[in-house]
């Protein structure tokens, strides 16, 4: 009896686990695989027609920096009071971030808005994953108070929007430790030319610039790979590539080529495969995350570390200077100007916003997730603020108070107020109260629309933040545009793969530059041709 | 007509049959605890096997899906990535097998000999530990050892030190592999010991003690006592092994880089790139993984009728 007893327990245990494994799963919206459209959500009023929407689900990566750790509940909480909609966050690791979306489209997450680099912008576009938001954008409350309308010209693929960019794109810097300088006593202002930038990195790397009292432990400069995984590709070592652009792109006749095998790409990579041999450039390199790049720079271990670092602007002068000084490194650092062969910065095609389509071939739901998400995001005021500088209250104030000092104690103590009553100030950041809240998913410098009224005198123009987009906006160019074709899409990820392949061969393994070529040809030139000769056919046909 | 004689057990007594419906109600408790386990079993490793259909479609994230015949594998045979990716997974396994499996013996044998047994579980624990690490982390610890950045990475630090020219270990491909062969050992030789322990755990003494007797040397005891008692459980271990010699990943993955993937990249992490570009499509990476199945299938037979051979039983 006991026996029998047993095994109806472990019988039953064994069905709730089997059910538990089989729970229902969330309503999707993509339109993934066997995954049929999803039930829409929210409901349609029937008095007035209007669609009401349950939630917002937003899928975006660490540009929202109001995270978990720094409150994002009070940045939910307030949007949530302003628009009236619940909102829902999933936020996923930047480095994970284009293949945690392409499993949520074909896991059929449900995704309302999503967050894309330019890169995904072009493969999701023409796919049908993301809706036509064309006459909705162009009858926005909004549209006609943008200040930069290029940014959002620019997004139109084949006379139609799918994404929305609510700042222009932004771009990387050179910054240049000003301790290093004075110690190999160079003057940052004589850098014009790739020759003066050189002799910088071997200054670094010959000399004893973190003043250690031993030579030869440093490095030129450092960055995340010698080609980027994503657009603009060259923006973290600008001096080397100077006027390549390794990718897909328009010649001034709008002719499609491929600018990775062109001559100026492969000078470009024989003067990498120098700045390597030569050790100016820190061997880790290839194998670079950002995130291993920036800690090596800013660390406080300044053996083995290097000297330049091109890194994104604005906000990150401001971090860069912040994490230098709390690992007790001099935390002065230089903006280099762009040097003659680079000409400008890159200005990189700006992030987009979309509504994914549920392809039920009905609109009113995804403009009702216009109207609440994008209109308010662009208000002028209120919302706007959410998104350019978090919650008020939590990560900003107007309220009279008696400031706040971060590191107190230390040779780096700074008293920040106190403020008055209505004066716009930044408060300390959540997760570190050593350091001051910059921004939250959109740069204020940045943003397309600005805010109005009270708003209006809202900003921090003294910060290094501030200063550092300045510096960026004046010496900027923009990014050539990533093409957006099905077969872009489809062979996008081996073309990647075979320039890595191609440059790491060449720099690591000094392999001549036309052999790695050739062999990049091999690998890859029918499909770089089948693209080139798919976009040309329709530049032609338009 | 002749009647059918009933089965008699060795004593000369007729063998009672039962009809199967009237066992079944007599075991009924254990069929009802089974139940759950074939319905389990069913739902989550056959049910999925039924996307092997994909292979044979044209299956992306969006758009419907359309039927395409073979003619993936057609792309997938003509695809250069693919044979390389191939030929590095029996490579990388087949000699990643060899390697561990002669450390693991190895390691057994001194091991076997130790007197001391504080220092035999002390060193013995110290062995079998990496294995509990995983995969992301042995590879933190290694690319920060194997830095090519002088002035971090240990070994190359030592090299500078020494006057020698340093090494992108990680990043060459001539060292790549003798590196990952290395990381294996470090990481496995401690687990695969058990086995070769508990087998050596059961060598008759008296076979030492004859030795002794004959006047043997203790290399001579290793040499002629403790290996060919080992060799029937090497060989099934080599065996079992064999057939999952196509299961290489993580290992590799975490490990490979751009500047070594002609000599790294293998099945699973190409099937990985393949699964996550951008608009992927799942049905050609159905059919590469479809392919991989039917090699590590056609391996698990070969294994089953060598085990047959050497051991005198099959493995499955």
């Amino acid at each position: 009896m006991k026996r029998k007893l047993i095994a109806a327990v472990l019988t039953a245990a064994m069905a709730m686990s089997l059910v538990a494994c089989g729970g229902a799963k969330d309503a999707g919206n993509a339109g993934g695989g066997d995954a049929a459209p999803a039930p829409a959500g929210g409901s349609v009023d029937q008095a007035s027609g209007e669609f009401n929407l349950d939630k917002v689900v937003l899928v975006i990566n660490g540009t929202l920096t109001a995270n978990l750790e720094n409150r994002q509940d009070a940045f939910v909480e307030q949007w949530q009071d302003a628009v009236g909609v619940p909102l829902e966050i999933q936020q996923v690791d930047h480095s994970g971030y284009a293949d945690a979306v392409g499993r949520k489209f074909v896991g059929g997450d449900r995704m309302d808005v999503i967050l894309l680099s330019a890169d995904m912008y072009a493969q999701y576009a023409p796919t049908g994953a993301l809706w036509d938001m064309t006459e909705a954008f162009e009858n926005a409350k909004f549209h006609d108070k943008i200040k930069y309308p290029a940014v959002n010209e620019n997004l139109y693929r084949d006379g139609k929007l799918y994404g929305f960019a609510p700042a222009y794109g932004n771009g990387c810097v050179t910054y240049v430790k000003k301790a290093w300088l004075d110690n190999v006593g160079i003057d940052p202002s004589t850098i014009k030319t790739f020759d003066d930038y050189y002799a910088m990195l071997e200054a670094f790397r010959d000399g004893d610039p973190d003043g250690d009292g031993s030579t030869g432990n440093t490095f030129g400069t450092i960055a995340a790979g010698y080609i980027s995984e994503e657009a603009p590709y060259i923006n973290y070592l600008p001096e080397f590539w100077q006027d390549a652009y390794p990718a897909i792109l328009q010649d001034e006749n709008g002719k499609w080529y491929d600018g990775f095998q062109t001559d100026a790409s492969k000078a470009a990579i024989q003067r990498l495969a120098k700045g390597v041999a030569d050790k100016v450039i820190d061997p880790t390199t290839l194998t670079n995350g950002t995130k291993d790049a920036r800690e090596s720079w800013f660390s406080n271990n300044q053996t083995g570390s290097a000297g330049a670092f091109t890194y994104w602007a604005g906000t990150w002068y401001q971090t860069l200077t912040d994490n230098l000084t709390k690992n007790e490194v001099d935390p002065e650092i230089v903006e280099l100007e762009p040097i003659q062969e680079v000409g400008a910065y890159i200005n990189r095609e700006a992030p987009v916003f979309c509504i994914v389509d549920d392809g039920d071939g009905d609109n009113t739901r995804e403009q009702a997730i216009f109207d609440k998400f994008f209109e308010t995001m662009m208000d002028g005021g209120e919302v706007e603020m959410l998104w350019l500088y978090g919650a008020k209250g939590v990560h900003w104030s107007v309220d009279a108070d008696d400031g706040f000092t971060t590191n107190p104690g230390t040779e780096n103590e700074k008293v920040y107020g106190p403020y008055e009553q209505g004066q716009f100030h930044l408060l300390p950041t959540p997760n570190d109260p050593n350091s001051v809240w910059k921004k939250n998913a959109i740069d204020p410098a940045l943003v397309i629309v600005p805010l109005e009224g009270e708003y209006a005198e809202y900003s921090d123009e003294s910060s290094l933040m501030s200063e550092g987009n300045k510096f960026f906006t004046s010496h900027m160019k923009d990014a050539p545009s990533t093409p957006a074709s099905e077969l872009f899409t489809t062979y996008s990820s081996d073309i990647a793969t075979a320039r890595s392949k191609a440059i790491a061969a060449v720099v690591v393994d000094g392999k001549n530059v036309d052999e790695a070529m050739a062999d990049y040809v091999n690998e890859v030139g029918d499909k770089v041709t089948q693209i080139c000769d798919d976009l040309n056919a329709k530049a032609e046909s338009k | 007509m002749s009647r059918r004689q009933p089965r008699m057990t060795s004593s000369g007594q007729p063998i009672r049959h039962t009809p199967l419906g009237t066992k079944m109600w007599n075991y009924r408790g254990y069929y009802l605890m089974f139940v759950p386990v074939v319905l389990f079993v069913i739902i989550m490793h056959y049910w999925p096997m039924l996307g092997v259909r994909f292979a044979f479609y044209n299956y992306r994230a969006f758009g419907a899906k359309t039927f395409i015949g073979l003619e993936h594998f057609r792309t997938m045979f003509g695809e250069k990535g693919f044979w390389t990716a191939f030929k590095n997974t029996l490579e990388l396994s087949i000699w990643k097998l060899l390697i561990t499996t002669l450390t693991a013996v190895v390691a057994s044998v001194f091991l076997n000999e130790m007197n001391q047994m504080f220092a035999k579980k002390t060193l013995q624990t110290v062995i079998y530990l990496p294995h509990f690490m995983s995969w992301a982390v042995v590879a933190g610890i290694f690319s920060m050892i194997l830095s090519p950045n002088a002035a971090n990475g240990m070994v190359n630090g030592m090299l500078q030190d020494m006057g020698l020219k340093t090494q992108m270990f990680l990043q060459d491909k001539t060292l790549w592999r003798p590196i990952f062969y290395i990381i294996n050992i470090w990481k496995e030789t401690g687990w695969g010991t058990i086995i070769f322990l508990a087998t050596l755990s059961g060598v008759n003494p008296e076979l030492y003690e004859a030795a002794d007797i004959d006047g043997a040397t203790r290399m001579q005891k290793i040499w002629y006592v403790t290996v060919p008692a080992l060799a029937n459980t090497i060989v099934v271990v080599l065996i079992l092994n064999l057939a999952k010699v196509m299961n290489l990943f993580e290992s590799v993955f975490v490990l490979y880089n751009s500047a070594v993937m002609d000599v790294s990249d293998v099945i699973s992490t190409f099937i990985y790139a393949k699964a996550f570009a951008a608009n992927p499509n799942y049905g050609y990476s159905t059919a590469v993984g479809l392919f991989k199945s039917l090699v590590g299938g056609a391996l698990v037979l070969i294994c089953n009728a060598l085990s047959k051979k050497v051991r005198g039983r099959g493995i499955i």
